[in-house]
């Protein structure tokens, strides 16, 4: 009986030491295989009595049993500590820089439109383009700018001929939907596009820019609809907290005419370099659409009424980003564009 | 237009308002003011006289000057040419402010000098408004100044407040003093009080002046002939408005043409009736001659240009300038006054090719209200009286009846308020039709007004309606939304396409460009798939800007250069904008890439700008967009080697349709633009892609059963094109070849000079079994016959 104990003791302790994955394979082969301690042993059984065989079996079976559940514990303890050796071999520098990619993104100034068109489709405007080589109908006569009218000293227009010119302002686009729709109501579009004047590029100035108009006709759309519809814009471009004021002005195509303050959103309106001291930063020009233009669309100005306002989107990032040139929207300084990288 | 506190003093109390507050409600009115200016700031001043007056021992140009400034004597150095003995000054005492510095104790060259004798350029006036003898020295004050008198400014009428109005295009009324203050008094809410002139012109012996013209372009001509007039200083509160307006004092008669000007808006002429040769005014605009007017410089008249002529004779620019010959000087003893309407598209052109904008034709060039004429004539004749002594006064000759008609509306308070969305009342509105004298009156549920002349812009009820909200303010104006049946706003496809494209292009990592749409004509010459007819503006600002471009291309490479001039390596950009042709306009997507467009350079991992870059990327835009590869074809490019790298750069087309050009940029063409010679470019027509039906998203089902590979090495000649071997291979089966995929082409050792070594994976599957390998081997010896066949290739094992 003494043998038995030894050899479980021995069995044990030898697994208890192993330390290698290999030697302890060995050790299974050893006890467990056909040649082993545990067989040896097992020849003893023929030198022993017919009563005293089945004890000693089933001893030497639970022996068995015992080294094989020591192995294959020690086995699951040796691969778990050759896993983190292994992963600590794999120790790397996460200081380094990983593979950034790079994003691109939009131009500043798609930006702007981008975020305006959204804004207005959630309210059911549609987005209208036009050419920008016009015709001086759209552009300046259905406008209520005639011919030699001196509001064309304002524009400044690049002529093609007599006829044809680069629109001058997106309210070419307005009259075209005008005419396209008339006598339909209502009309909800907003008309971004490039547009043009012969000014001299510097830093508030470019031959070059955008705007974005909008356009209601409808029955009795009134001075106030256009105060609301402006302070949601207000609100959404420049904050929660803005507020909007209008100043009587003067557009050949809107009767009565308002230039649009908001207050400003770097000092919220105690006034600083932004709004010089204002409290109010100028943003846009707007108005009731005049009856002529209406009529001269082939729409009843008594049955209807409308508003229009445009924006420039050149100033709008300009107040908003604090961009200090226009020539920056235009020269695509990488360094620039990459600023401007999502939505705000 | 400038008005000061002043001026508007004269018409109205306004004790009770500072000039910030009459600035806030007048631009809360729409009339903006730009700027309040202050006829001086300068402080510490004093009148003094100079009692003595001796060279400065070591200047050639100083003067020491003993100055009794009323408390006692001061020693002064003083440099102006006309001090002298006798004269009283402007003293500037030590500590005093001037818009240059402030005045100090000092030595100059040794001698003392305890202040400063002042010019009025020094306190910080307008040279504009000052002579050449005022500007060249110091100011001579009239021999009644009080020596002690410390309030200078208020003696010179320099204590002024002056407001810059930015008018808009239809307020040009208030370019009249007499206008501005009515609009003021509205404002402000002040009674107005004008001088009362009317008529005063009606009078005169019969005269045998005529006046006519032979251009419908002078409507209206007011000739006034006055036998006597005394040309003298003027007195000094003319001189004062003048100053503040910015005009220079000339004589008393001269400055009354100015200052009615100001004050009616009308520009008058007054011409030296003796050095007319006849008392005939003739208003032509058939002259083709050179005329020297009074700023004696030379001017080209030409057919078109309104001119005044005596006798045959040129003898002013009409509504623009007079002539040296006929001018009011010290001589002057009689004169003739004229006061005409002329068209303002004719003196805006006149004056815009003459580049000559003066008082005068500022005015002429907005339309003048009908009645100022008139108006001016009797105002001229009432100051001439006054002030001039004028005598010899003979009636006025006219080429035109008087006709003035005023217009009367009929406007409606509810609609006013439905188009305002406010809740006016009606005596609020009378109140303020009243204050704008549209003399308000009820006509059933009408109220009807009469406009006076001078409100041309009056003529609609929107403008009635703008009037009282202006005045009434918009402070009570409530904030609504438009009330109207349901519209859905939604993008147009083009609208989609555009920000599919964006969004797809950025995601890559390429950064959206905006270039100029106006080109020169070196880089229209540049443009990729251009057109024949472009269009060119008429009169162009710049050499650079003159051209709608057809291509976007040559504009975004001048970008990359920009970016590559200031060590950028690595430039990916694009931009979606529209080009032109006299026919038709193209919506195009122009993409370049130069350096990398990812990377991580210490992992050694590179996206770099090459052909295939470009190739790929443009497979994945129109796969993108419903396009499949069947539908796409890139074909060698023979029509554009100047721009594009002949061999590396293809003709792009979606079915018959081309939709543009792609590849590798030529190298002289990057050493022109001063870009990389890496750089890859392309450019589409988006057009084709909007023409063309995309195919709908549909499901497949997925195959069940696995999938198993084949790679394959064969050498061919370098010239085989892989897309061919490809095509060869997918004719063969069209069932269960999925994919092929080159891994792999080498040209070197190992493989014959001429030839190159490619790497195929080929992926087989089955939507109905698992493929066996016998099924695999068939189709397999099948490509290997036809690779050897019609590619002569050479497998490699």
């Amino acid at each position: 009986m003494d043998k038995l104990d030894v050899l479980r003791e021995e069995g044990l302790k030898k697994i208890q030491e192993v330390k290698d994955s290999k030697i302890l394979q060995e050790l299974r082969v050893q006890y467990l295989g056909k040649k082993g301690p545990i067989q040896e042993v097992m020849k003893m059984m023929k030198d022993l009595s017919q009563e005293e065989r089945p004890k000693f079996g089933q001893q030497v079976n639970e022996i068995k049993a015992l080294l094989a559940k020591a192995i294959d514990e020690k086995k699951v303890e040796l691969e778990a500590k050759e896993i983190d050796s292994k992963l600590e071999n794999e120790k790397i520098d996460i200081t380094l820089n990983g593979y950034k990619p790079n994003l691109g993104n939009i131009h500043p100034l798609n930006l702007i439109v981008q975020e305006m068109e959204d804004l207005f489709i959630g309210l059911g405007y549609s987005i209208e383009e036009g050419p920008e080589v016009e015709l001086d109908l759209y552009n300046f006569e259905r406008a209520n700018i005639p011919k030699d009218h001196p509001a064309r000293d304002m524009q400044d227009t690049f002529y093609i001929d007599v006829e044809r010119l680069l629109r001058t302002h997106t309210t070419a686009i307005q009259m075209r939907v005008l005419e396209k729709e008339a006598p339909k109501l209502p009309i909800k579009v907003i008309c971004p596009g490039k547009v043009y004047r012969r000014d001299d590029d510097d830093a508030t100035h470019s031959h070059q820019f955008t705007q974005i108009e909008g356009l209601v006709v409808g029955e009795n759309i009134r001075l106030s609809d256009l105060k609301g519809t402006l302070e949601f814009v207000a609100k959404k471009m420049f904050g929660e907290k803005r507020t909007i004021r209008f100043r009587p002005s003067y557009f050949q195509f809107t009767e009565p005419s308002v230039e649009v303050d908001v207050s400003c959103h770097m000092c919220g309106g105690k006034g600083c370099p932004t709004c010089k001291g204002t409290g109010w930063i100028e943003i846009l020009g707007a108005g009731m659409v005049h009856p002529n233009v209406l009529e001269m669309a082939g729409y009843d100005s008594k049955k209807c009424s409308g508003f229009a306002f445009g924006i420039g989107a050149e100033r709008v990032a300009m107040l908003k980003y604090g961009v200090d040139d226009i020539r920056h929207f235009y020269t695509n300084d990488i360094r620039f564009i990459k600023t401007f990288n999502r939505f705000e | 237009m400038l008005i000061s506190k002043k001026w508007l003093s004269q018409y109205m109390d306004i004790s009770d308002l500072t000039m910030e507050e009459i600035a806030d409600k007048i631009t809360s009115a729409g009339l903006e003011v730009e700027g309040i200016e202050y006829g001086s700031t300068a402080t510490n001043l004093v009148i003094g006289e100079v009692v003595e007056c001796e060279d400065h021992p070591d200047s050639d140009h100083l003067h020491v000057c003993k100055i009794n400034d009323g408390e006692g004597m001061r020693q002064i150095i003083c440099g102006a040419p006309n001090v002298r003995c006798g004269l009283k000054v402007i003293v500037a005492l030590p500590g005093a402010k001037l818009p240059g510095g402030e005045i100090k104790n000092g030595v100059i060259r040794g001698v003392e000098s305890n202040g400063m004798l002042c010019s009025l350029q020094e306190l910080g006036v307008d040279p504009k408004s000052l002579t050449d003898y005022q500007k060249a020295g110091i100011e001579e004050l009239d021999d009644d100044a009080v020596v002690g008198n410390k309030d200078v400014l208020g003696y010179l009428g320099l204590d002024d407040i002056i407001l810059d109005i930015g008018l808009t295009p239809n307020r040009n009324d208030c370019l009249a003093a007499f206008a501005m203050a009515l609009e003021a008094g509205a404002v402000l809410k002040k009674e107005v009080t004008l001088p009362n002139y009317e008529g005063c012109a009606e009078i005169g012996t019969p005269t045998k002046l005529k006046v006519s013209s032979l251009t419908e372009k002078c409507p209206l001509y007011l000739g006034k002939i006055i036998r006597e007039v005394t040309i003298k200083e003027s007195p000094k509160w003319m001189k004062q408005l003048l100053m503040a307006s910015n005009i220079k004092s000339i004589n008393n008669v001269v400055d009354i043409s100015n200052l009615v000007m100001l004050e009616t808006g009308q520009p008058l002429h007054f011409f030296d009736l003796g050095k007319l040769a006849k008392e005939e005014i003739v208003v032509r605009d058939d002259l083709n001659c050179e005329y020297t007017a009074l700023d004696e410089i030379t001017y080209k008249i030409e057919s078109g240009d309104i001119m005044i002529t005596v006798d045959d004779k040129p003898t002013a620019i009409g509504g623009i300038m007079g002539g040296d010959d006929s001018k009011i000087d010290e001589t002057t003893k009689g004169i003739l006054i004229e006061a005409a309407t002329f068209n303002a598209v004719s003196v805006r052109n006149s004056s815009r090719k003459f580049n000559l904008n003066t008082d005068a034709s500022i005015r002429n060039q907005k339309n003048i209200e009908p009645n100022a004429p008139y108006a001016a004539m009797d105002r001229a004749v009432q100051l001439l009286i006054e002030y001039a002594d004028a005598k010899g006064i003979e009636e006025t000759a006219s080429n035109a009846e008087k006709k003035i008609t005023l217009t009367e509306i009929d406007v409606n308070l509810d609609r006013i308020n439905i188009l305002l969305g406010t809740k006016f009342s009606e005596l609020q509105v009378l109140e303020v039709l009243n204050g704008l004298h549209l003399q308000p009156s009820k006509k059933g549920n009408d109220i009807h007004v009469i406009i006076p002349t001078y409100r041309q812009d009056l003529s609609i009820e929107a403008d009635i309606a703008e009037e009282i909200i202006r005045i009434l303010g918009f402070d009570d104006l409530p904030s609504t939304m438009p009330v109207m049946p349901a519209t859905v706003g939604a993008l147009t496809p083009r609208q989609s396409l555009r920000r599919n494209l964006r969004s797809l292009l950025t995601r890559q990592g390429y950064y959206e460009a905006q270039t100029y749409t106006l080109v020169s004509e070196e880089r229209l010459n540049d443009a990729i798939m251009p057109f024949t007819n472009h269009v060119e503006l008429a009169s162009p600002m710049s050499e650079d800007r003159k051209i709608i471009r057809t291509s976007i291309l040559p504009s975004l490479l001048d970008s990359v250069a920009y970016n590559a001039a200031r060590s950028m390596k690595d430039i990916p950009l694009f931009e979606i904008s529209n080009v032109y042709s006299t026919e038709k306009v193209e919506e195009r997507l122009s993409i370049v890439l130069s350096g990398s467009l990812q990377k991580c350079r210490w992992q050694k991992f590179e996206i770099k700008a090459d052909f295939y870059t470009i190739k790929g990327l443009i497979e994945s835009i129109l796969e993108s967009q419903g396009f499949k590869e069947e539908r796409i074809s890139f074909v060698e490019n023979s029509e554009d080697c100047d721009h594009f790298h002949p061999y590396q750069s293809v003709s792009v087309y979606l079915g018959k349709e081309r939709l543009g050009l792609a590849g590798k940029i030529h190298p002289l063409m990057a050493k022109k633009y001063g870009v990389s010679d890496d750089t890859v470019m392309c450019e589409l027509n988006l057009e084709v892609l909007l023409n063309n039906k995309a195919s709908k998203v549909k499901f497949e089902p997925i195959s069940k059963f696995p999938q198993i590979s084949r790679d394959l090495a064969l050498v061919v000649k370098e010239e085989v094109k892989v897309a061919d071997i490809i095509k060869a291979i997918k004719k063969l089966d069209r069932v269960i070849i999925q994919d092929i995929e080159v891994f792999d082409i080498y040209t070197g050792e190992h493989v014959a000079s001429g030839s190159k070594s490619i790497a195929l994976s080929i992926v087989f599957q089955s939507k109905e079994h698992t493929l066996k390998d016998d099924e695999i081997n068939v189709l397999h010896e099948k490509i290997l016959h036809v690779l050897r066949e019609e590619f002569s290739a050479e497998l490699r094992g």
